[in-house]
């Protein structure tokens, strides 16, 4: 038995048929209804508009008690893997039932805003479901059987290697080597912003920029042994920049698993108020 | 093929510790993990970092690039020789001297001991962006909430909207929060507005009233006061009729859904007229669906020129009834008229072959000569004497004597106008262009008359005028070319039968003379044998289906619905009304 079972394959894909059933089921009845001529087109008034409508919203409340369930542990309404690849399928199928609802009709108002919300809410969706079916992988060969803990160990180790061996050599690269650890500690190179995270490897680190400069700067005089311990350093250091390399990547692909919820959650948030305003305007002003 | 690994370890004094093992060869295993023969429990090592062999040939250690180094340099692997100094992460393995029999021995010290966190791997934290997604959240939920929904319907929560004059805010907090919701309460419009309530488009509550409550009748019928119903409610019956009369404007007429807000859909007229009976069981229409496939013949509404207050309704088909006549109490020739060869005309204005007869030269007419759409296009400006027929039919009383003629549609003043005329040349005063008749005495210019020789004189005269005329009414056929003539029964002057031209054939149909400019006259109305005035020449329901189909389009051919021809709101009386009107006025004239 496999030990792993990926949400979009829950139960045979069950809520994939239920979604898409939905689906045929709403563009059959929309292929076969015939509007009140006096709506001229297909509208969302009709019993038909008014039926996806209400299908839409329902979906859209339910979709979002997504949040609290993950969050109930106690709770044994169904499996929280299941409640998410209903969450995905369902989630989808409202492109097609929304779509319907409004008969393609857009224009600059709180209707059209609800539409474009629950859209970019789908379409963050889309991507952080991608995020989890290609980054781990990508993370794991990344990683290469290490850690994050370890490789920044390493890193660690590395500096203070590189350090000891900058003590032999001469003072303009010893203050090189320790000024740029300084400015890689400082410039928390690694850490950065949110934004920095996702941009995944920096060309201008410190240590690769200083590792650079050791590289050019041909003119120093050294002994054979001073040769032999520049030799030395430059590999250390180009393995703290692969290393960080490495780091950052690895980084990059945790923000990137991260950052498509910070427009998903937010936005269906928003997209419920444009639902809320939606549903009161159109019988407010019946 | 054993070797012997000596872990090498500081003890709390400082003094160092050598822990002796055996390991079996062939294979031997470097690492992290515990099923390494060669265990090395550090995170910065590998799960199984490197491998030694030992053979006969020699030990080799062999490991990815990049993981070890040997006497300082990285390696992918090498034979090891006694004094070798790898190092593996943190650790260093260091060649010694084997024991008797032992192909290899290495002495395991970690070299770099595990840094503490809080040290240099602190700064590698990973920061959650400065803003959380639960503030983002609240932010959109609230904002869209407040913009989208509560500003809207602020004026109403505050209960502004229920103050008698929306104008004539109380204070200036009011007149703000009125304007807010009305400019936000645009978020809500759902599409344009049709073009003629484009005027008051931005406030919803012209036609909005209450909240929640669909628009009702009266938000239109405020301004359409003068709409009329489709059929009187009292004749629609059985539920469907009921639920006719109970339709609301606005279930028909959906605004915001661009400019076009009149439904042209021939189903909803199809619903009942298919067969009417279903909503009135009293209707007289018949059946109808479609232009093309169900439609019945024409009605034509026909007044008889002694009775205009009775409309006459009949229906074309063939047979002909026998009531299909016109009797409009003129006489008219409309073959005479078109003759290719032209009628004769004194004037002779539009000869074309130039050719001259016994009478005079002739002239050709046209259908346009007489008939010309009115100003609105739609229907046809009616056609007078004056304009029309009297510059060849002239109404000359003596044309040896003068050029001018009576006036037409009157006989008390034609009467009145022949004696004065008569009177003023008896008594001799003769205008220029008047030649005297012969057998008409008249005085001297000058003479002083006696009363009783000016009454004999006016005597003269008056019989002068009343043998002219018997002449026009009755001999000459001057009035009876056209006109049905009686002598009065009290035999004081003639009678001439009022004329009334039916010019609404079709009240029903909203047919345009103005759109059908294109065709020939002749093509829908043939009068090429008419040789009376009672003959209709109205086209039927085929000649129009010669270019017009149904709803549904066929190639070639015009599409047209119901509402191409027909109004539904015109109330059934509408041109019948305006008909029966304009023909009364005229009949009183």
């Amino acid at each position: 038995m496999r030990q792993h079972q990926s949400i979009l394959e829950f139960k045979h894909g069950r809520y994939f048929k239920v979604a898409l059933l939905l689906c045929v089921a709403a563009i059959g009845v929309y292929c076969w209804h015939e509007p009140p001529a006096a709506y001229l087109k297909p509208y969302g008034g009709t019993w038909l508009g008014y039926t996806l409508g209400t299908i839409g919203a329902v979906l859209i409340l339910w979709l979002m008690l997504l949040g609290v369930r993950k969050r109930s542990y106690q709770s044994s309404l169904g499996s929280v893997q299941g409640w998410t690849s209903a969450h995905v399928y369902l989630g989808t199928s409202l492109v097609i039932v929304a779509s319907l609802h409004c008969a393609f009709e857009f224009g600059w108002n709180i209707h059209t805003l609800a539409y474009v919300l629950m859209m970019l809410v789908i379409a963050s969706g889309f991507f952080g479901m991608y995020s989890y079916l290609r980054y781990p992988e990508y993370m794991t060969a990344n990683l290469a059987g290490e850690t994050l803990e370890t490789m920044l160990l390493k890193v660690a180790d590395l500096e203070s290697k590189c350090k000891r061996i900058a003590l032999e050599l001469p003072d303009e690269v010893n203050t090189l080597v320790m000024d740029a650890s300084k400015r890689a500690a400082e410039k928390s190179a690694l850490q950065g912003s949110f934004r920095r995270q996702l941009a995944g490897v920096d060309p201008k680190h410190p240590m690769r920029v200083a590792r650079d400069n050791l590289l050019k700067s041909s003119t120093l005089k050294l002994s054979a042994a001073q040769t032999k311990a520049q030799e030395q350093l430059v590999g250390e250091m180009s393995r703290i920049v692969t290393l960080t390399d490495r780091v950052r990547r690895d980084l990059k692909f945790r923000a990137l698993m991260q950052v498509w919820l910070y427009f998903h959650v937010p936005l269906s948030f928003a997209l419920l108020a444009a639902l809320t305003a939606h549903i009161i305007s159109v019988f407010y002003f019946w | 093929m054993d070797i012997q690994v000596t872990y090498i370890s500081l003890n709390r004094r400082g003094q160092q510790q050598r822990d002796q093992q055996r390991v079996a060869g062939p294979l031997i295993n470097i690492g992290r993990g515990t099923q390494c023969q060669v265990h090395l429990p550090d995170p910065r090592v590998a799960l199984q970092h490197a491998q030694i062999t030992v053979a006969e040939a020699g030990v080799t250690l062999e490991a990815e690039p990049g993981r070890i180094q040997i006497n300082g340099r990285a390696v992918d692997g090498a034979k090891l020789a006694l004094g070798d100094r790898i190092e593996v992460g943190p650790y260093i393995l260091e060649v010694e001297v084997p024991p008797a029999g032992l192909p290899l021995a290495l002495a395991v010290t970690l070299a770099v001991p595990l840094p503490s966190f809080g040290g240099e791997g602190q700064r590698f934290v990973l920061r959650s962006p400065r803003v959380s997604k639960r503030r983002l959240a609240y932010i959109g939920f609230i904002g869209i909430l407040l913009l989208c929904l509560l500003v809207p319907i602020g004026a109403d929560l505050l209960g502004y909207a229920q103050a008698p004059d929306a104008k004539s805010a109380s204070s200036s907090a009011e007149s703000v929060v009125r304007t807010m919701s009305a400019k936000f309460a645009q978020t809500w419009n759902p599409g344009p507005v049709s073009r003629s309530h484009q005027p008051f488009g931005a406030d919803c509550r012209a036609c909005h009233g209450l909240p929640f409550v669909q628009v009702k009748d009266l938000s239109c019928i405020e301004c359409h006061k003068q709409i009329k119903e489709h059929v009187p409610a009292a004749e629609l019956t059985g539920a469907q009729g009921q639920a006719f009369r109970d339709t609301r404007c606005a279930e028909c007429h959906r605004d915001h859904k661009g400019v076009q807000m009149a439904p042209r859909a021939q189903e909803q007229c199809a619903d009942c007229h298919r067969d009417v009976k279903i909503v009135a069981a009293d209707a007289k229409s018949e059946k109808a669906a479609d232009f093309r496939t169900a439609h019945p013949e024409f009605r034509l509404s026909l007044m008889d020129a002694d009775k205009p207050e009775v409309i006459r309704r009949v229906r074309q088909g063939k047979p002909a009834s026998p009531d299909m006549v016109e009797r409009s109490n003129l006489k008219f020739n409309h073959k005479l008229h078109l003759d290719p060869d032209g009628v004769r005309d004194p004037e002779g204005k539009r000869d074309t072959a130039g050719t001259l007869d016994a009478q005079g030269r002739r002239t050709i007419l046209k259908c346009a000569d007489c008939h010309q759409p009115n100003e609105g296009g739609r229907l046809m400006a009616s056609i007078s004497m004056e304009s029309h027929c009297q510059s060849c039919h002239s109404l000359a009383f003596e044309p040896q004597v003068t050029k001018r003629q009576v006036v037409h549609g009157d006989e008390a003043e034609i009467a009145t106008m022949l004696r004065e005329f008569y009177a003023r040349l008896v008594l001799g005063d003769v205008p220029p262009d008047v030649n005297p008749p012969k057998d008409l005495p008249r005085m001297r210019p000058g003479a002083v008359l006696t009363y009783q020789e000016r009454q004999a004189a006016l005597r003269i005269a008056d019989q002068k005028a009343n043998l002219v005329l018997r002449e026009l009414f009755e001999t000459r056929k001057v009035c009876s070319t056209c006109h049905e003539v009686a002598r009065k029964a009290d035999g004081a002057g003639w009678k001439v039968a009022p004329v009334r031209i039916t010019q609404i054939w079709m009240p029903q149909s909203m047919f345009s003379h103005a759109k059908h400019t294109t065709e020939k006259c002749t093509l829908c109305h043939d009068v090429s044998n008419s040789k009376d005035s009672k003959h209709i020449a109205m086209p039927d329901i085929t000649s129009c289906r010669e270019c017009h189909v149904g709803a549904v389009a066929v190639v070639g051919k015009v599409t047209s619905d119901c509402a191409t021809c027909h109004k539904f709101h015109a109330g059934r009386d509408y041109w019948h009304g305006v008909a029966q009107a304009q023909m009364l006025a005229r009949g009183k004239k």
